[in-house]
């Protein structure tokens, strides 16, 4: 029960660091920044309840904060470019955050030793759980009442004004600017968004880990967190979750019994998962890869937005 | 700064420069693929690893030569294949798709790559290894000259194959204008194969290239080289060829100097903040593409 | 929803609930392993596995393990791949401690999942207001310093870095007079080089070398020729280098291009092994490493040979693994351990009884002690690359 109860948690923490994903996807950017704003949490809440004894809420509060607001400032200037530019502007300044926490070192004194981030030999002893006796059960439900009440607010913003905004914003920019949508103040908030999801994100990982080092926050996790949602389907919310269940609980723990093969799999499937449903698993009907290729919504020529990649 | 101090400064820079030969081969291929499908193919670098691992296969046998031809062969089987596997059967409607997709593929490529070798780190043949130029109180890497000297005959190669073939021609076209091209004939799933295979040689030989510089194939390059092919990609000016040979020089060069003035903890960090620089300043790169869309 | 959607969704969840289902058979007692078998480090995970399945072979041949009730059972490994990250390596753990035959596991590989996994068991036993995990871990590889001493479930057979290098920066000082500085080179963003890198240079100047000074670079790096440089203006007549074997290689051949010949080098205590002779014998000659194995007792000229039987390779790592197995068999019988699924939850609290108590364990070397922190204190010689191979320079006593 515990393991399962385990891996529900690590799902939970990967649903929000998708969704924090989804935002930013959802305004047409492709932002491998997540990771360095999911650094930021993680080593921002655990330094407020190892370092400073604060209490959870407030810790993982203050740190969603801190990466939204973060989010904010780095978003003005990088939400300039577009596309391909885009990607690499943001896997810059993830891996600029990551180099800046292998630098850092903050320790104070307790009873139990020196506790902070040492440099490259990491931070640990983000023992808030088992220290303070929380149950799995009790661990699980505060992460999933945190993904559900993430969830019920973008559900809620998608069907608001705000969400048409972002979804014309992510259609076609120039008509969004041309009917009058301010495009830098959609960009930045659904990015600084997305900040303080990660950031909430990155709080739960370390005090579920209870030792993070920086080489837990590199490229690969802001793949992973970019993958969620569109192996989900943008259009929807559930696909992000759906998608996590697949990679964390299906690819990751669900093949072990295949040995030696299951890494080999990993990312064999997800080739596969795109070339069967491109739009996600939660998208469009199935259709099988053909070799004709059906013009998209009616019109000849292939959509090339230059605000994708 | 000693006088020594400041030629150790400059050698540092050389040798850095020289280095990012290898960057520039990867940059060439990434901006390649941009410039005529304006996709990414993020598993172009493990391919190119992938290539130079394919051509260890007969490296007790062949002398240096015909390995890294190996190399350049497999590539761009490679390079086909991932052009079937992740590209050919996506939908333009749905750009993210290939974007995951050749992350799959990354992921396949380099636990191909761990599986087969258990992860080990592998000797690479070195071309001109023991080579040495000392100019003045400079001193030359041999091999990375030779890189160096590839990375411009690839270009050279390139331009001829883009400005005086049909198959030159028909990339050219179908980066232009897909559909219109396809009105005057030309196959643009055949053209775009090419392209993919050309990019394969064209990495195959980078990665036996960085092989032979750094002396052994390890699987943690993937990642890093992808990391610089993009961002050399970026600086150089999507779609440019000699910007991508110019950025890979320049991302080396920089690489080196802030290792020499700031040690390896920071050295990354300057190089990210060149490259904001470069977004901020000149976002289209240090030669933005020719021809383009209108 | 669609039908199809809720019926792949269910698809999905069923094969993670069955997949992930363990199967129980006969009179069997079963040992878990985890460790990195994916990745740049999967031959660590190969090599443990392959380790502690000849080890158990072994003890199957020669009757098997003799249970609490008296009947003999046979030794049974199966091994989770961690993927060398924290999370799988925590959830591999509590896959483990829910199975229902599950009473020890051995393991991980990397240090850098050691720490989380032990950040989640319980701090102290029998603390109630503690609900961390209750399992007890011995580990084989992960060699970062003082990590059993995070928990009282954690117990490690790795060899002290810091007991090793001391006595070889002594013996060193003492057999070479003439070697009297010393240039360190370090791969610093890894968890285990990083840090015993400050050990050595820590025993190093306690020893009477004059540390000069120190080149870092990363765990992927492909250029040194700026660290080689200052190494060779450094002028050190020692160069030890706390990397792993990619770069270790990387910085050897730098050296050779620019000519320095250090008159000696040390290594890191992991890169004596085979992967750094396949990427730079010829680099590597004369490299001293400090190791807690090599072929020099009957005991372990026996595991070797077993061990190549089955197709692999012994180091000081999976040596460790291999004797992690004989120990545990032995503490089974003392501890009379049941080793059924009603009697598992007692099984693990006397197994960690048993670990705690055993003050000796006996390695392929000698005898191993036990620090008051779980730690082990296991016997070492000191190895140099010879001619391709790593041969024993001395045995301090």
């Amino acid at each position: 029960m515990d393991f399962y109860i385990g891996l529900m948690q690590v799902i939970g923490v990967h649903t929000l660091l998708g969704l924090s994903a989804w935002c930013v996807l959802h305004t047409g950017q492709v932002s491998l920044a997540q990771g360095g704003f999911f650094a930021i949490g993680a080593y921002g809440a655990g330094m407020l309840t190892a370092m400073a004894g604060w209490p959870l809420g407030g810790a993982l509060a203050a740190a969603a904060l801190l990466s939204g607001l973060v989010a904010v400032t780095v978003g003005f200037p990088a939400l300039r470019v577009k596309g391909l530019m885009l990607v690499v502007a943001t896997t810059a300044f993830a891996e600029i955050v990551r180099l800046v926490f292998f630098n850092l070192k903050w320790q104070v004194q307790t009873p139990q030793g020196p506790v902070g981030p040492d440099g490259g030999l990491g931070f640990g002893g983000i023992r808030y759980f088992p220290a303070h006796a929380w149950s799995g059960l009790e661990v699980l439900a505060l992460i999933w009442s945190l993904v559900a009440a993430v969830m019920l607010t973008l559900w809620w913003l998608d069907r608001s004004r705000v969400g048409t905004l972002w979804r014309a914003v992510g259609e076609d920019e120039v008509a969004a600017q041309s009917a009058g949508i301010n495009l830098t103040i959609a960009k930045v908030s659904a990015f600084g968004i997305g900040g303080v999801i990660a950031g909430l994100a990155g709080g739960l990982f370390s005090h579920n880990t209870t030792h993070i080092e920086h080489g837990n926050f590199t490229i690969l996790l802001a793949t992973f967190a970019i993958a969620y949602p569109i192996l989900g389907g943008l259009k929807s919310l559930a696909g992000t979750l759906v998608a996590v269940v697949f990679i964390q609980g299906l690819l990751i723990e669900g093949l072990r019994f295949l040995g030696d093969w299951r890494s080999l799999l990993f990312g064999a499937l997800i080739l596969a998962v795109m070339l069967v449903r491109p739009g996600g698993v939660l998208a469009a009907p199935l259709q099988w890869p053909t070799n004709r290729r059906k013009p998209a919504s009616g019109t000849a020529v292939p959509q090339e937005r230059t605000g994708h990649a | 700064m000693s006088w020594i101090d400041f030629l150790d400064l400059m050698q540092s820079l050389l040798d850095g420069v020289m280095f990012g030969a290898t960057y520039a081969l990867i940059g060439i291929g990434f901006t390649l693929i941009f410039g005529v499908m304006h996709k990414i193919n993020l598993s172009y670098a493990a391919a190119s690893v992938g290539a130079a691992y394919l051509s260890l296969l007969i490296v007790q046998v062949a002398p240096a030569p015909a390995v890294y031809l190996l190399a350049a062969l497999s590539g761009g089987v490679l390079g086909a294949l991932v052009y079937y596997l992740c590209f050919r059967f996506l939908p333009l409607s749905q750009p993210l798709a290939t974007l995951m997709s050749t992350v799959g593929m990354l992921l396949v490529l380099e636990e191909a790559i761990v599986h087969a070798t258990a992860g080990m780190p592998q000797n690479y043949p070195a071309a001109f290894a023991g080579v040495v130029f000392d100019i003045g109180p400079f001193m030359l890497r041999g091999d990375l000259l030779f890189v160096f000297a590839l990375g411009c005959a690839a270009m050279l190669g390139l331009k001829l194959m883009l400005e005086r073939t049909r198959l030159g021609l028909a990339t050219r076209a179908v980066a232009q204008q897909p559909v219109a091209a396809q009105l005057c004939g030309m196959s643009v799933d055949g053209t775009n194969a090419s392209t993919f295979v050309i990019a394969g040689l064209l990495g195959g030989t980078a990665g036996a290239m960085t092989g032979a510089a750094i002396g052994v194939l390890s699987p943690l390059l993937t990642l890093p080289l992808t990391v610089k092919g993009l961002v050399v990609t970026v600086i150089g000016g999507l779609g440019s060829i000699p910007g991508a040979i110019l950025a890979g020089l320049i991302v080396g060069g920089v690489e080196n100097l802030f290792q020499f003035l700031r040690g390896v903890s920071e050295r990354d960090i300057y190089v990210m903040l060149m490259l904001f620089a470069f977004l901020v300043f000149r976002p289209g790169g240090l030669f933005a593409a020719p021809g383009g869309r209108d | 929803m669609s039908i199809s959607r809720i019926g792949t969704m269910a698809l999905i969840a069923a094969t993670t609930l069955f997949a992930t289902s363990a199967q129980a058979q006969g009179r069997e007692v079963k040992i878990y392993g985890f460790g990195a078998k994916s990745g740049v480090v999967r031959i660590f995970g190969l090599n443990s596995e392959a380790a502690m399945k000849a080890a158990a072979d072994q003890i199957n041949k020669a009757g098997g393990v003799t249970l609490g009730d008296g009947t003999k059972a046979k030794l049974v490994i199966e091994y989770l791949d961690d993927r060398c990250t924290a999370e799988e390596g925590i959830n591999a753990l509590r896959r483990i401690a829910a199975q229902p035959d599950a009473f020890v596991a051995v393991g991980p590989t990397c240090s850098n999942v050691a720490e989380p996994v032990f950040g989640i068991l319980q701090k102290k036993v029998g603390d109630a207001g503690d609900t961390g995990l209750q399992f007890p871990v011995y580990t084989d590889v992960a060699a970062k310093g003082g990590l059993a001493s995070m928990s009282q479930w954690a117990f490690r057979n790795v060899p002290s870095e810091a007991a090793m290098y001391k006595s070889l920066f002594d013996w060193i000082k003492a057999t070479h007079p003439e070697v009297k500085t010393i240039w360190g080179g370090v791969e610093k963003d890894f968890a285990h080089s990083n840090a015993t890198f400050g050990v050595m240079k820590d025993l190093a100047t306690k020893a009477g070398f004059e540390v000069k000074g120190q080149s870092e670079w990363l765990l992927a790096d492909t250029t040194f020729s700026t660290q080689v440089r200052e190494l060779r203006r450094g002028e050190a007549d020692l160069v030890m280098i706390s990397a792993h074997p990619f770069t270790t290689c990387g910085v050897l051949k730098e050296m050779q291009r620019q000519g320095v010949k250090p008159k000696m080098m040390v290594g890191l205590t992991s890169s004596s092994s085979m992967e750094t002779l396949q990427g730079c014998a010829a680099q590597a000659e004369g490299m001293l490493i400090p190791t807690s194995f090599a072929p020099v007792t009957a005991d372990a000229r026996k595991a070797a040979g077993a061990l190549q039987a089955a197709g692999a390779s012994m180091d000081l790592h999976n040596a460790a693994a291999w004797e992690n197995i004989y120990t545990l068999k032995e503490l089974i019988e003392k501890a009379k351990i049941m080793a059924k699924p009603d009697t598992i939850q007692a099984d693990r609290q006397k197994i960690r009884e048993a670990l705690a108590n055993a003050k000796e364990t006996s390695g392929l070397l000698g005898k191993v002690g036990r620090t008051d922190d779980r730690e082990a204190v296991k016997p070492f010689l000191f190895v140099k690359a010879t001619k391709g191979e790593w041969a024993v320079a001395h045995k301090p006593n």
